[in-house]
């Protein structure tokens, strides 16, 4: 199962890349890592597991596969890699089955993007909702390697009728309910989507799927299946509870609190448009500059700007975005701040992606507590 | 025999600290020392336990069947809302008998009712590289 070894030519392409890189990058590169005392998960539940990332260990443009939140709806699965199989059924003109040595014979495709719950922030909403009361640590930005869902398709001939693939995973829930089925619509999975059997250059690690699960970058996570066995391109979307009530999303978000009805919902698909802020220092002087960092990541493949105010929201000023990034990757940034003015300052932080979206300075309550963006705030002291 | 093996062992502290390097295999083995807070409980260790009171052992049995306490003990929800999620729990699975009920719902939305803010995250050691 395990492939830690580099081929050759992986090998020659890694020392390649890094005998071309200047001394100062290659330097700053390698030192980018999580410090020891930052590197902990807050775990929300022990059993399935669920664990978010502190936002003060969110700090490198790779989240490193040990500190990437989990999530699970049940408990995990360990497949036996001997007898394990991705069925690829439905409107195919050849249904088959390939081993993941057939898998990792197609082509190889790569992307660095961002993973995020659906649920991320559910627990900063007001009222309160039922679930995971995720803070904002449920996200984390991969490098995921593995195969274009389109080429596998293609293996098995797809057909002009297939328009939603539906997915499964080997997880099975317990007593009477409902198994994680979903569907999505081909022509996001025909762009971009990836079944994926490394993350960050590891085999997959268990929690989060092995040997592969789907990758549906700028998607939120319910999409990205785990423990994949099945993908069944079908003329019609999946149905039951995972696709007809959960991962909804209202069609016009209203009052706080209010109920939705079915029909005036549709699935959750892009992520919202959104900043976090990571690195804040408590206390600053007057006079003297200081720096808040943080990610920023969206549905659209790239972030145009992220802007911070100290003073409500009234005026803002550009951070520096981090130059490293991959389409539907999250984009780090930083921002020098002079306090001007001794007392409590409050810093807010706010997003714009490339297709003009602006994160909300509060979050539209949904039933269900999805994609939590409001502008995050940081709270210095500043002395005289 | 001894006077040899010291003659090599001096041999290969002259030699300097090339040669006294540890071969290349044994390098390998070489356990890394742990980047992470080893106190820390490892990710999956359950520390979390329902409140005593009336409806705790109904809970017990019901919640604790698929999730950890800590998935109540994070809720802040009205007694409506646990109404809701109990039946949708009991359509599901849950071990709760007819009668009890009422008494799950009435602990539920008395230990973890929307002013609820006794949850704290367990801070775990990270797994899986």
């Amino acid at each position: 199962m395990a492939r830690f070894a580099l081929t050759r030519r992986e090998f020659l392409a890694a020392a390649g890349g890094a005998l071309l890189l200047p001394p100062a990058a290659f330097a700053a590169a390698a030192a980018e890592s999580v410090p020891k005392d930052k590197r902990r998960m807050l775990q929300l539940n022990g059993y399935a597991i669920d664990a978010e990332t502190p936002l003060d260990a969110l700090t490198t443009y790779i989240t490193p596969n040990e500190l990437f939140f989990v999530r699970h709806h049940w408990n995990p699965m360990y497949p036996d890699l001997r007898r394990w199989t991705l069925a690829v059924d439905g409107e195919v003109s050849s249904p088959r089955e390939f081993t993941l040595a057939e898998l990792k014979k197609l082509p190889r495709a790569e992307v660095t993007c961002v993973l995020q719950c659906a649920g991320n922030g559910r627990g900063l909403f007001r009222p309160p909702i039922p679930g995971v009361q995720w803070r904002g640590g449920a996200v984390g930005n991969a490098r995921w390697t593995g195969v274009r869902v389109k080429d596998v398709l293609e293996r098995a001939g797809v057909k002009a009728t297939a328009r939603h693939l539906h997915t499964f995973g080997d997880d099975k829930p317990p007593e009477k309910v409902p198994p994680f089925h979903r569907s999505l619509e081909i022509e996001k999975v025909l762009a971009d989507a990836i079944v994926a059997w490394e993350m960050n250059g590891q085999p997959l690690p268990a929690q989060h799927g092995t040997p592969v699960r789907l990758v549906v970058p700028g998607w939120a996570g319910d999409h990205w299946m785990k423990w994949l066995v099945r993908l069944s391109p079908q003329p019609e979307p999946q149905t039951g509870f995972y696709m007809d009530t959960a991962y909804r999303y209202p069609k016009t978000p209203g009052e706080p609190g209010a109920a939705v009805a079915p029909e005036d919902t549709k699935p959750l698909t892009e992520l919202f448009v959104k900043s976090s802020i990571t690195e804040a220092p408590p206390a600053a002087k007057v006079g003297t500059a200081v720096t808040i960092r943080g990610f920023a990541l969206s549905g659209a493949p790239d972030i145009a700007k992220v802007e911070l105010s100290d003073d409500g929201g009234e005026s803002w000023r550009d951070a520096d975005l981090d130059p490293r990034h991959d389409p539907y990757a999250w984009r780090l940034w930083s921002f020098r701040w002079q306090p001007k003015a001794a007392g409590r300052a409050t810093l807010l932080a706010r997003a714009t992606d490339s297709r003009g979206s602006v994160q909300p300075k509060e979050a539209a309550w949904n039933p269900s507590g999805y994609l939590h963006n409001a502008w995050p705030a940081a709270q210095i002291e500043v002395a005289s | 025999m001894a006077a040899s093996v010291l003659a090599m062992a001096l041999a290969v502290a002259a030699a300097g600290p090339m040669l006294a390097k540890a071969p290349r295999k044994k390098a390998k083995t070489r356990v890394a020392p742990a980047d992470f807070d080893v106190k820390l409980p490892v990710l999956g260790t359950n520390l979390q336990e329902y409140p005593a009171g009336p409806g705790k052992a109904v809970a017990d049995v019901a919640c604790l069947q698929c999730h950890s306490a800590s998935m109540g003990l994070q809720q802040r929800l009205t007694e409506k809302q646990w109404t809701g999620t109990v039946e949708k729990m009991m359509r599901w699975g849950a071990a709760v008998p007819a009668d009890k009920k009422a008494e799950l719902i009435a602990y539920l939305a008395a230990n973890f009712g929307p002013d609820n803010d006794r949850f704290e995250p367990t801070v775990t050691r990270p797994v899986g590289k």
